[in-house]
């Protein structure tokens, strides 16, 4: 596991500071940032041998073996429908429990962890909407953060 | 609270199974003995009193009825009962353990219980009613609630008085006893207690002791080996006294003190809660066999979930003390765990850093440790292990029903059922067994024991259940005596029901006895209750595929058939052999595997569809290129490059075109996350997957699926 990428500032989106506040790990995809709640995460891992798998959509990459453990990996980028991109230096595997399904997202950098008001998510405006972002909300650098749907992002088709 | 549930569970099948068995082989002696009566009583106590606790009230009511006959049946003895009395006896209790199963099995699946039980008790009542003439009254017969409170105490104490009896206490007056074991073997045991006797008078101790012939009769030994020394005393203090001597004793295994229950029961003294305050617990040691009073430190209940159901835990032998019941999935993640060390270790020991170095005292460990890890794997194997004894006993039962429903005297014969088999396997392939055994019980036995004799065949019909280990596979066979299969009747039938691909005078014996299993067959005419709705034996088939078995069959008109299973030991390992296709691994199963062979480009042959087939042994079968089913980049995409693998399943066979062999291997089989079966993984042609020695994942091909696979491509 290499948590190095990881920066651990919190930030701090109320001035109460006692509002329901939720941690979420953001990573980049394609130049959105996009932000996961780190109940669903397990780990990030690095430079991971993937084994293909044939005749499932491009999305799914393959499978690893994290211990002993199969895990699913998907290309987050292929799967919100945009083009892949060959592996970087920063390119990384998120692992996600979600309701005890594990599954691997592969980002293209992940970038901090941040506490985050629940109140402030606002749902993404109908005509925009997207696959998988159940939410967004502004940060202070005037950077906007989207949520991933977990749910979706498991669900059985 | 679940894992109180599960608990209950646990307990009220395993009585309820004991139950079946007890009766089974009761009715095969036409009778019960005291010793199952007390059993019954007991098992029905203990379901009643758990179920209460855990408020299902119609099992409790069930339960709770049963145990009424049988206090009743207990108190007058059997004897009071006539043959007709007792054949009835048989069927409410089959009836009534139905009953208890099915509402169980409620629990199990979350269902509501049923609410309406009126008709089971009715029948127990109007039972007990009728052997119990007009003499009695102090048995329920009408209302089911109001004397539960007041029969408890009664009850346990009964039970107590039951349980000394099979300890085969003595009748005294006086109100304690101790219990003592001598260890298993050390021989003489009749002297052994005698010279406990002298040092109990050695202390001027006033006691009797049982059997009070130990000094001059030899044959007390035995009745001391089964039962226990037993010494009695007038009191609590004499007790403590006494067992200061006896635990300087050589070779007393085990020793305990117990109240003497029939005695309390007289003098309904308010003290006796069951209390006593020298229990054995400085042997450390709890004694092997039944413990009457003390119910809180039976052994085998290690979660005894009330008073009531602790006495069930003494019926046990002193051979079942040493099980313990484990979590399926605690052994299964085990297994997991050694599966990983295996491999763990051979990534270690193969590690390339390694390679070129001399390193003499490493490699000497580094044996020693797969040594381990080959026995730690083995044995963990070998937990999950069980006989087939279950599934077996099961069998019994169903024949019995079937013989009284069929009206055909047919005796079960069971052959090798210590055979142990994988628990999920022994689980997968109860049902296909019952299956082919109604069968032989429905179809195979001849309607009329007339037609028996005039065959020269006993008039009892016999079917033999019998398993058996070859290396890697457990080989179960159901046979009968009966009629057997008239392949003429089945090629006509199979033709009025349009299954032929062939003309029937094409098809050999095999062949024939082949179609049973197509789905759509049934050759009985009229359909009945047991089987014979078409859907017997190629659902069968696929169970037995579905846990990588086979079946086959063989008849022999007038003499009988036989059906035979293959079934692997195990699903978690199999034998592989790894191929690569470009840079992907995949490991076909080498069962699977008939033949691997190189082609030249001259024998390949195209079809009208322009796909490519191949001659193997006369035969032609269809080339399946690996890299081009699963679009993987090779070089090699000439036949003369790869190889050819001729593999075959029950009923397709084809050959597969991979670039290279990497060599034979056993791999640890595990399932493919659960997440893929949305993209129909299943239907691909993989089956699961592997971790390879340099923890790399061969995917595990299934040669059954890829052939489907393959031709839904085009």
């Amino acid at each position: 596991m290499s948590a190095a990428t990881v920066e651990n500032t919190t930030f701090d989106g109320t001035l109460e500071g006692v509002a329901s506040t939720e941690r979420f790990l953001t990573f980049s995809s394609n130049g959105l940032n996009i932000g996961v709640s780190t109940n669903y995460v397990i780990e990030i891992i690095t430079n991971h041998m993937i084994t293909m798998l044939p005749l499932v959509p491009d999305y799914v990459t393959g499978i690893i073996n994290l211990r002993g453990q199969i895990i699913p990996i998907i290309d987050i980028r292929l799967r919100m429908g945009n083009p892949s991109i060959d592996n970087t230096s920063s390119t990384c595997i998120i692992v996600l429990n979600i309701n005890s399904v594990q599954i691997g997202i592969i980002v293209d950098a992940v970038q901090q962890v941040m506490d985050i008001d629940q109140s402030q998510i606002s749902p993404v405006p109908v005509e925009n909407q997207q696959k998988l972002i159940n939410g967004m909300v502004s940060s202070s650098d005037r950077s906007v953060i989207l949520f991933l749907d977990c749910e979706q992002l498991v669900q059985t088709f | 609270m679940d894992n109180m549930l599960e608990m209950y569970l646990y307990e009220t099948n395993t009585l309820l199974e004991q139950l079946d068995e007890l009766l089974i082989e009761a009715e095969k002696n036409k009778d019960f003995t005291t010793n199952d009566v007390n059993e019954i009583f007991r098992s029905m106590h203990t379901i009643k009193g758990s179920s209460a606790m855990m408020e299902f009230s119609s099992l409790m009511e069930i339960a709770h009825h049963i145990e009424d006959l049988f206090f009743y049946i207990r108190e007058n003895g059997l004897d009071s009962m006539d043959e007709s009395h007792k054949n009835e006896l048989f069927s409410l209790m089959f009836q009534s353990t139905d009953a208890l199963r099915s509402e169980v099995e409620k629990i199990e699946n979350d269902e509501p219980l049923s609410t309406n039980i009126d008709p089971i008790i009715t029948n127990i009542n109007s039972f007990l009613k009728k052997i119990s003439g007009s003499k009695d009254s102090s048995s329920d017969s009408g209302s089911a609630d109001g004397e539960k409170t007041s029969d408890n105490t009664a009850d346990e104490q009964a039970i107590a008085i039951i349980n000394q009896e099979l300890a085969g206490a003595p009748d005294s007056d006086l109100p304690y006893f101790i219990r003592i074991f001598f260890e298993q073997g050390s021989g003489m045991e009749h002297l052994r207690a005698f010279m406990i006797v002298t040092a109990l008078r050695d202390i001027e101790l006033d006691f009797k002791f049982y059997p009070e012939d130990v000094e001059t009769n030899g044959d007390s030994s035995e009745s001391i080996i089964e039962n226990g020394f037993y010494v009695a005393l007038s009191s609590q203090e004499n007790v403590e006294r006494a067992l200061r001597v006896i635990k300087e004793q050589n070779s007393v295994e085990t020793y305990e003190v117990m109240e003497n229950a029939a005695l309390k029961k007289e003098k309904q003294a308010p003290d006796t809660s069951g209390e006593s305050p020298a229990e054995n617990d400085a042997s450390g040691n709890a004694s092997p066999a039944a413990s009457p009073s003390p119910a809180q430190k039976a052994p085998a209940q290690k979660t005894a979930p009330s008073q009531s159901a602790a006495p069930a835990a003494h019926n046990s032998a002193p051979a079942k003390t040493s099980l313990i019941s484990v979590n399926l999935s605690k052994l299964d993640s085990l297994v997991a765990i050694v599966g990983e060390i295996v491999i763990t270790e051979s990534m270690v020991t193969s590690s390339p850093d390694l390679q070129n170095l001399k390193l003499d005292n490493f490699l000497k460990s580094a044996r020693q440790l797969r040594k381990l890890t080959d026995e730690l794997q083995d044995i963990a194997m070998s937990l999950r292990m069980v006989p087939v004894s279950g599934t077996f006993q099961k069998m019994n039962r169903i024949v019995r029903d079937m013989k009284k429903k069929l009206n055909k005297d047919v005796r079960l014969t069971i052959i090798g059922e210590n055979t142990e088999v994988d628990k999920t396997i022994v689980d997968s392939i109860g049902d296909p067994i019952m299956h082919i055994v109604r069968n032989s019980m429905d179809h195979g036995i001849e309607e009329n024991v007339e037609d028996r004799i005039a065959a020269g065949k006993n008039p009892q019909g016999e079917i033999v259940l019998s398993a058996a280990h070859t290396g890697s596979e457990v080989i179960i066979s159901i046979s009968d005596d009966g009629q057997g299969m008239d392949p003429e009747k089945i090629l006509a039938k199979a033709e009025r029901n349009g299954i032929l691909t062939k003309p029937a005078s094409e098809y050999s014996q095999k062949e024939a006895l082949a179609l049973l299993m197509l789905p759509g067959f049934s050759t009985n005419e009229e359909v009945t209750e047991f089987s014979g709705r078409g859907v017997g034996m190629d659902v069968v088939k696929k169970n037995v595929e579905s846990v990588g078995g086979t079946i086959s069959l063989s008849s022999e008109v007038g003499k009988g058939s036989c059906t035979t299973l293959k079934i692997p030991l195990t699903m978690a390992i199999a034998d592989g052999m790894e191929v690569s296709v470009g840079k992907s691994m995949f490991t076909i199963p080498i069962a699977n595997i008939r033949q691997s062979f190189k082609a030249q480009k001259e024998d390949v042959i195209l079809d009208s569809n322009g796909n490519e087939i191949i001659k193997c042994l006369d035969d032609f079968y269809p080339i399946i290129r690996v890299h081009e089913l699963y679009n993987i980049n090779t070089e090699i995409t000439s036949i003369e490059d790869g190889i050819l693998l001729w593999v075959e399943t029950a009923d397709k066979s084809y050959c597969l075109f991979v670039d290279e062999l990497l060599g034979e291997q056993q791999v640890v089989v595990k399932p493919l996350p659960s997440f893929l079966g949305n993209f129909n993984i299943k239907n691909s042609g993989i089956s699961g997957c592997t971790i390879l020695g340099d923890g790399n994942i061969s995917l595990i091909l299934d040669i059954r699926t890829l052939y489907a696979a393959f031709y839904n491509q085009y």
